[in-house]
């Protein structure tokens, strides 16, 4: 990335593009899968689910025709890495998106680009019809029996359209809504057929395993959790960036003082949030957990969407799960009522908090309500958003007993 | 962003032609880049000519912030 003009395919190449999409095309579909199942590589969107799995269940459906859908609609808080990967290096994300297609049988691409991006909406709309030009999009890609279109789709402003059955609804001109799984996108996704949904990282992991082979790609990151990640790294530092970090390979704390050059006025971290703005805060003494799933799970946390956003000291818990707060109680879909109602009532009391207005039983309400939302929704969204305030109320007590009025009104 | 015009639309119709359930939200899109809004009468057409419920297109059109269902007002 960045050696060459974006739109530049023939310096794509140059630099050893469309060589695992060649490959692929010489294998059968399911040799293609058998490659990224062996890869190890887990989706990069939040769910961390592994990627060859999700093709080969959509493989093995009967029902066609079969979609395959890049999601771009990146609306995660403090997440900005799948821009840098559509803007910069379209051609491999395209790639992957082809190869993908190929492996599942599907016929029909989607990226669905989130809509704030317009510059890059346009860029692939571009990219899209050099692609049918350049024959690796359209009938016969270079030449082999497998044809594909791409719909390059503007998504509209909606946070939860990122979740893919909203997105599959989006799709379907639909109001943009999560389901209850099963049946999963794999089973009966888009238009009722099998679909898969991958995000933008993921997919652009997909050509290097395929050129590279999987053996080459596993010896990356750790076992159990190899590649590298794009970290966005936000919030109190002094330099916020996307930095691609293979996994495992530094702590958190490494990746805030050395890449993000330590916090922005010099203060003390008070809390990080690891993987997005849904993940649940860590304290400044478990921030020398090592840069894998699984080891900022043991911390308490998740690794999420790798959108570390930083909080210094001097800021109080309630002011940040407030801000939070006040972004998803706008996005919630309504589908499913812990999500719909809990979401708005936590908004409110964590607001009361902040003004110092609170009453004795609001911190029991939160976690609650919270917990409730964590069990009772359906899609990640509703299991997620509670978690920052549950960890806080955890780590932070003090912070939300100063918001209780001192005479109960 | 110009006012809705026939011609315009045509284009556009006939650009995506043909019109079906799989590409309806990206032309819905356009419309509302092109116009500024997605015109009530062409979701009647638009219903028509894909077979998908004009109830199912209007839903979608109300709940996206970034669409519109008349012009903004110009203050």
């Amino acid at each position: 990335m960045g050696k060459y003009e974006p739109l530049d395919l023939k310096a794509y190449e140059a630099s050893g593009g469309l060589e695992g999409l060649k490959r692929a095309l010489m294998m059968k579909p399911q040799e293609v899968i058998e490659q990224i199942k062996l890869s190890g590589l887990t989706g990069r969107g939040g769910a961390a689910f592994p990627t060859g799995l999700k093709w080969d269940s959509t493989a093995q459906e009967k029902e066609t025709p079969k979609y395959f859908i890049c999601n771009a609609d990146e609306g995660e808080l403090g997440t900005f890495k799948d821009k840098v990967l559509l803007d910069g290096d379209p051609w491999a994300v395209l790639e992957g998106i082809i190869i993908g297609a190929y492996a599942v049988g599907a016929q029909l691409a989607y990226i669905y680009i989130k809509g704030e991006y317009e510059d890059t909406v346009k860029l692939w709309e571009k990219l899209a019809s050099e692609a049918q030009k350049a024959k690796l999009l359209g009938k016969d890609v270079l030449g082999s029996k497998f044809s594909l279109q791409l719909q390059v789709v503007k998504g509209r402003g909606l946070y939860i359209a990122g979740e893919e059955f909203a997105l599959i609804s989006s799709l379907e001109t639909r109001r943009a809504m999560s389901r209850l799984k099963p049946p999963y996108p794999s089973q009966r996704g888009l238009f009722g057929n099998p679909t898969v949904v991958n995000n933008v990282e993921t997919i652009a992991n997909v050509p290097l395993i395929l050129a590279k082979g999987a053996e080459e790609y596993r010896k990356l990151g750790v076992k159990g959790d190899p590649g590298t990640r794009l970290f966005s790294v936000s919030g109190d530092v002094k330099k916020a960036g996307v930095y691609e970090i293979e996994l495992g390979s530094g702590t958190l704390r490494e990746l805030i003082d050395e890449f993000g050059e330590g916090t922005a006025a010099g203060r003390h971290i008070k809390a990080v949030q690891p993987g997005g703005g849904t993940s649940a805060l860590l304290a400044e003494d478990s921030l020398d957990c090592s840069l894998t799933a699984e080891s900022i799970r043991s911390a308490g946390s998740s690794i999420g969407t790798a959108g570390v956003i930083v909080y210094e000291q001097g800021k109080s818990a309630v002011d940040i799960v407030k801000s939070l707060m006040d972004f998803y109680g706008l996005e919630s879909c309504g589908r499913c009522a812990p999500c719909r109602i809990g979401v708005v009532r936590m908004k409110e009391i964590v607001e009361r908090l902040s003004r110092g207005k609170g009453t004795t039983e609001d911190l029991e309400q939160l976690r609650q309500i919270g917990k409730a939302c964590v069990v009772g929704s359906t899609c990640g969204m509703g299991q997620a958003f509670p978690l920052p305030v549950l960890s806080a109320l955890e780590l932070f007590p003090r912070d939300f007993e100063a918001g209780i009025a001192k005479v109960s009104v | 962003m110009k006012m809705f015009n026939m011609q315009t639309y045509q284009n556009l119709i006939d650009e995506y032609s043909p019109v079906t359930a799989e590409n309806l939200f990206v032309l819905v899109g356009k419309l509302q880049d092109t116009f500024g809004y997605v015109p009530a009468g062409a979701v009647r057409d638009l219903a028509a000519k894909t077979g998908v419920a004009e109830a199912r297109i209007y839903g979608a059109v109300t709940s996206y912030k970034d669409f519109k269902l008349r012009m903004e007002d110009k203050r």
